[in-house]
C-alpha cells in the first residue's frame, strides 16, 4: 500500500465523499430553486459540476490513487470509513436507478417540439412591400392611428395575444404546447422585425411552408386564391399598420431598422 | 538526414486532378443547358435522398479541406522559425524542421481524400441539383474556369513542398519556405472562391430581383463572404491543429521509445498550444460572421437564434466548452512534467472552479421551457438574468483570462526568475490581471443595465480591455523570465496517457462540431437553395428534426475519422530513422 492510501484513511472526508457531497448539494440547490429551473438546464448544469469534479480528481495521480484507494478495504479500518465507503457506493445504483424510473414514468405533458417561430420569406417579397409614409416613422405616429390599432386588436387580436399583448390570451391555452401566440412583450419578436416583415406576417398569417401555427391571414389581397375564409377581409391594409402601430407603441419596442 | 517518404508516394495527386477535369467539363455543358435544354429540376443520382448525400459529401469535403488548407499555414510557420534559429541553435532548428515536416506528414493521403470527396460533391450536386447548378455556373461561370487553375497550382506546390523537404535544406532552405508560402496563397485563394460560391446561397449579392447577375465582383464579395473567409481561417488552423495533436497522441501512445515518446508528447502540446490561441479569436469571428447575417436579413437572426436552430447553439456553447475545458486540462496536466511546478498546481483547482461557473453562464439558455409544468409563461429569472449577452459576455471574457493565467503559470513552472526586480514585477502582473478581470465585470455589470446599443459597445471595451492586458501584462512577464533559471529540464514524454485520449476527444470534438455549425449555416436557408432567389421544392426539403441531424453529423465525423485513420495509418509508416534530440524547453519558445 502505498503512502497515499495510508492518507485516505485517515482523512475524515475521503475524496469520493467530498466528490459525492458537492454533486449532491449542487443538485439539491438546483432543485431547490424557485420557480423551477427547467430539467435540461438542471441537466446541462450538473454535467458541468461532474465534469469540473472528475477534472479536479484525475489532475494529479495521487488523488486518482486515494480516489481509488477509498474503495477498498484496509486492514484495521474503523467502522466511519466503512460506512462511507458503502454510503457512495449505494449512492451509484440508486441515482442510475432514478434516471431510469424517471424516463420512462408515465407523463401527461404533450411531447416536446421544437418549431420555427417565424416562417422564412424571400428579400424580393419584403420589398415588395410599402410601409404607408405615416407608419414608417415611430417619431411621426398619430395617436389616433393607435387608437384605432388599439380596437382592433382588442376585437381581433386580444383572443389569442391576450390583453397585455403576451401571448396568454383566452384562447391561447387551446393551443397545442409548445405552440404559442405570439408574446409580444418577448425581447425577441418584433423587436427584433422590421415593419415590412410584420406586416407580411401578419397578413399572410402562419397557414403556409413549414410553419404550423394558426395565425390567420388577416388581410387578402384582390384574388389571393390562398386567402382562407375565415378572417381574410377582416382588415384593410391600413387597419393592419394601425394594429402594428399600436403593438410596437404598447410595448415601448420599436422596430428593427430596414 | 534523410526521411523515408516512399509510403507517401502511394497517394498521388490523381483524384485532385480528376477533380479539376470534372469541373471544368461539367461547367460549361451546365451553362449551354441552361440557355438552351429545359433542365429538369432535380434528380436523385444516389440511392437516398439527395440532400443527405450532398450534406455528407460536402461535409466530408470541407472537413479535409480544412485539414489540408490549415496544416500548411502552421506547419510553415514552424518550419520559417526553425529556419531563422538554424544558426545560433542547430539542434532546436533540427527540431522545428522535423515538427513541420511530422505535421505536413499527414497532407498527401489527406489531399487526395480531400479531392476524392470534392470530387463526389460536385458530381453530387450537379447531377441532382441541374437546375440550381446551372444557375450557379451562369452567375459565377468565370470563377469555375479559374477554381481548377488554382487547385492546380496548390497541388503542384503542395506536393514538390512535401517531396522536395530534404533535398531544399540548408542554403535552399529560402526556395523550400517560399514554395510553402505559395501553397498557402493558392489554397486560401481556392478556399475563398468556394467560399463565394456558399456565402452567395445564403446572402446573394451582385444579382437583380430575378437572380440574373449584375455584378459578378458584388457576386463574389457578397454579405456574408469577407466574414465567412475570416471566421474558417481561423477555424481551420483551430481543426488543423487538433488533428495534428491527435496523430501526435496516437503515435505517443503507439511509441516504442523514449525519444519517440518525447517528441510526439512535444508535438501534441505545440498542436493543443495551437488550437487554444486561435480558438481565443473564434467566437468573435462567429460573433462577426452572425452579425453579418442578421444584417442582411432578420429571418436568419430568428431563424438561428430563435427559431428551429436556436438548440444548436446551446449545444454549441456546451461543445465549446467542452473543447475548452479539454485545453486547458491538457495544459494544466501538462504541468506534471516540468519538475518544481508545485506552487503553480496548487493553484489549478481555482482556475477549474473557475472555468466549470464560467462556462455554466455562458451555457444557460435564455428561455427552454421544456415541459408545461416548467413553462413559467415569461423568462424564469434566473436563465432570464444569466442568459443574457452581457452575462455571457462576462463569463467568456473571464474564461479567456483564465485560460491566459494558466498560460502565464506554466510558463512560469520550473523557473527562477533572475531579475532584481522579479518580485515587485510579479506583484504588478497580479495586480493588472485583477485590474483587468474587474475591469470586465465592470463594464459587464454596466453594460446589462445599459440600451442594447450601448452594451454592444461595453462589449467591444470589455475585448480590447482583454487584449490591452494581455499584451501588457505579457511584455512584463517575457522581461520578467529573462534568463531565467531552470530548475530542471522538462521531462518530454512523461504526460499522463489520459492527457493523449484528451487530445483524441478534442479532435473528434472539433470534427463533430464544425459538422453541426455548418448543418446550421447551410440550414439556416431553410426551404431555399439561394436564399429568397431560388426555392427549394424537392421532396427532400425541410429540416430534420435535430436528434437526426445530430446522429448524421456524428455518422459523417465517424467515416471522417475512419478515412482519416488510414491517412494516420499511411503517415505512420514511414520515416522512423533520424528522430532528433530532445532535452531541454526549446519547444515551448515557439509558442
Amino acid at each position: 500500500m502505498n503512502a497515499g492510501s495510508g492518507k485516505t484513511n485517515h482523512r475524515w472526508l475521503p475524496l469520493p465523499v467530498g466528490a459525492a457531497l458537492i454533486v449532491i448539494a449542487a443538485f439539491v440547490a438546483l432543485k431547490a430553486v424557485r420557480p423551477v429551473i427547467p430539467h435540461s438546464v438542471i441537466l446541462l448544469y450538473m454535467g458541468f459540476i461532474v465534469l469540473g469534479t472528475v477534472i479536479h480528481i484525475t489532475l494529479e495521480d495521487t488523488r486518482i490513487r486515494r480516489f481509488w484507494n477509498f474503495f477498498l478495504s484496509h486492514p484495521g479500518e474503523g467502522g466511519w470509513p466503512k460506512l462511507q465507503r458503502l454510503a457512495v457506493l449505494a449512492l451509484l445504483p440508486a441515482a442510475a436507478g432514478w434516471w431510469a424510473y424517471d424516463s420512462v414514468r408515465p407523463t401527461y405533458a404533450p411531447p416536446v417540439e421544437i418549431f420555427q417561430r417565424h416562417p422564412t420569406v424571400g428579400e424580393a417579397t419584403l420589398a415588395r412591400i410599402v410601409v404607408p409614409p405615416w407608419a414608417a416613422a415611430p417619431a411621426n405616429w398619430r395617436d389616433s392611428d393607435i387608437a384605432a390599432g388599439k380596437t382592433l386588436y382588442t376585437a381581433n387580436c386580444v383572443v389569442c395575444h391576450g390583453e397585455r399583448l403576451d401571448g396568454a390570451g383566452p384562447a391561447a391555452a387551446g393551443f397545442r404546447y409548445p405552440i404559442r401566440p405570439a408574446n409580444f412583450r418577448d425581447a425577441g419578436t418584433i423587436g427584433q422585425l422590421t415593419l415590412p416583415y410584420v406586416y407580411w406576417r401578419l397578413t399572410v398569417g402562419g397557414i403556409q411552408n413549414q410553419f404550423n401555427s394558426a395565425m390567420p391571414r388577416w388581410v387578402a389581397a384582390p384574388g389571393d386564391a390562398n386567402a382562407s375564409s375565415l378572417h381574410s377581409n377582416d382588415l384593410t391594409p391600413d387597419e393592419a399598420w394601425q394594429v402594428i402601430l399600436f403593438l410596437y407603441r404598447e410595448t415601448g419596442y420599436t422596430p428593427r431598422a430596414e | 538526414m534523410r526521411r523515408s517518404a516512399t509510403p507517401d508516394r502511394r497517394t498521388p495527386p490523381a483524384a485532385g486532378i480528376a477533380l479539376v477535369a470534372f469541373l471544368a467539363t461539367a461547367a460549361a455543358p451546365a451553362l449551354a443547358l441552361a440557355q438552351s435544354v429545359p433542365i429538369p429540376d432535380y434528380a436523385q443520382p444516389a440511392f437516398i435522398d439527395s440532400r443527405l448525400a450532398v450534406w455528407i459529401a460536402a461535409q466530408l469535403h470541407l472537413d479535409f479541406a480544412a485539414f489540408v488548407l490549415a496544416v500548411p499555414m502552421f506547419a510553415l510557420a514552424i518550419e520559417f522559425f526553425g529556419w531563422r534559429m538554424a544558426r545560433r541553435d542547430p539542434a532546436g532548428a533540427a527540431r522545428y524542421d522535423w515538427l513541420a515536416h511530422e505535421m505536413a506528414r499527414l497532407l498527401p493521403a489527406a489531399y487526395s481524400l480531400t479531392a476524392i470527396s470534392g470530387a463526389l460533391l460536385g458530381m453530387l450536386l450537379f447531377s441532382a441539383y441541374p437546375r440550381l447548378m446551372a444557375y450557379m455556373t451562369e452567375t459565377f461561370g468565370p470563377t469555375f474556369a479559374i477554381y481548377p487553375l488554382f487547385f492546380v497550382a496548390e497541388t503542384l506546390c503542395l506536393y514538390f513542398w512535401y517531396y522536395a523537404w530534404d533535398r531544399l535544406q540548408g542554403r535552399r532552405k529560402w526556395a523550400h519556405i517560399l514554395l510553402g508560402l505559395l501553397l498557402n496563397i493558392f489554397g486560401t485563394i481556392v478556399m475563398f472562391i468556394a467560399n463565394a460560391w456558399a456565402t452567395f446561397m445564403m446572402t446573394p449579392g451582385g444579382v437583380d430581383e430575378a437572380g440574373a447577375l449584375v455584378s459578378l465582383y458584388g457576386a463574389i464579395w457578397n454579405p456574408g463572404w469577407m466574414p465567412l473567409n475570416v471566421h474558417r481561417l481561423i477555424a481551420n488552423i483551430t481543426f488543423g491543429a487538433l488533428l495534428c495533436a491527435a496523430y501526435a497522441a496516437y503515435r505517443f501512445l503507439s511509441a516504442r521509445t523514449e525519444a519517440e515518446r518525447a517528441l510526439y508528447d512535444w508535438m501534441g502540446y505545440t498542436g493543443n498550444l495551437i488550437a487554444l490561441f486561435t480558438m481565443l479569436f473564434l467566437p468573435f469571428a462567429g460573433y462577426y460572421f452572425g452579425f453579418e447575417l442578421f444584417a442582411y436579413s432578420a429571418t436568419y437572426g430568428v431563424t438561428l437564434m430563435g427559431g428551429v436552430l436556436s438548440w444548436l447553439f446551446i449545444i454549441q456553447a456546451i461543445v465549446i466548452a467542452i473543447l475548452f475545458i479539454g485545453a486547458a486540462y491538457y495544459a494544466w496536466l501538462g504541468l506534471l512534467r516540468i519538475p518544481g511546478s508545485e506552487p503553480q498546481r496548487r493553484l489549478v483547482p481555482a482556475f477549474n472552479v473557475a472555468l466549470i461557473a464560467g462556462f455554466m453562464v455562458w451555457a444557460t439558455p435564455h428561455s427552454m421551457a421544456a415541459s408545461i409544468e416548467e413553462s413559467t409563461g415569461q423568462f424564469h429569472p434566473l436563465l432570464g438574468a444569466l442568459g443574457l449577452m452581457a452575462p455571457k459576455m462576462i463569463a467568456v471574457t473571464l474564461i479567456l483570462v483564465v485560460l491566459y493565467v494558466s498560460y502565464l503559470l506554466y510558463r512560469r513552472a520550473g523557473k527562477v526568475p533572475v531579475v532584481a526586480w522579479a518580485a515587485t514585477g510579479t506583484r504588478i502582473e497580479w495586480a493588472l490581471i485583477a485590474l483587468m478581470a474587474a475591469t470586465i465585470l465592470g463594464l459587464g455589470i454596466y453594460g446589462y443595465f445599459a440600451p442594447a446599443d450601448v452594451r454592444i459597445k461595453t462589449s467591444i471595451w470589455q475585448i480590447l480591455v482583454l487584449i490591452g492586458g494581455i499584451v501588457v501584462t505579457f511584455v512584463i512577464d517575457l522581461y520578467l523570465l529573462r534568463g531565467a533559471r531552470t530548475q530542471a529540464a522538462v521531462r518530454w514524454g512523461t504526460m499522463p496517457r489520459r492527457g493523449q485520449y484528451i487530445l483524441i476527444l478534442l479532435a473528434f470534438v472539433i470534427v463533430w462540431l464544425m459538422g453541426l455549425m455548418g448543418y446550421a449555416r447551410s440550414g439556416a436557408r431553410l426551404n431555399w437553395h439561394v436564399f429568397g432567389l431560388v426555392e427549394d421544392t424537392s421532396p427532400g426539403a425541410g429540416l430534420p428534426p435535430l436528434g437526426d441531424a445530430a446522429i448524421v453529423v456524428t455518422a459523417i465525423t465517424l467515416i471522417f475519422f475512419a478515412l482519416l485513420g488510414v491517412a494516420f495509418a499511411i503517415s505512420a509508416l514511414g520515416g522512423r530513422a533520424g528522430l532528433p534530440a530532445f532535452g531541454d524547453r526549446a519547444g515551448e519558445a515557439a509558442a
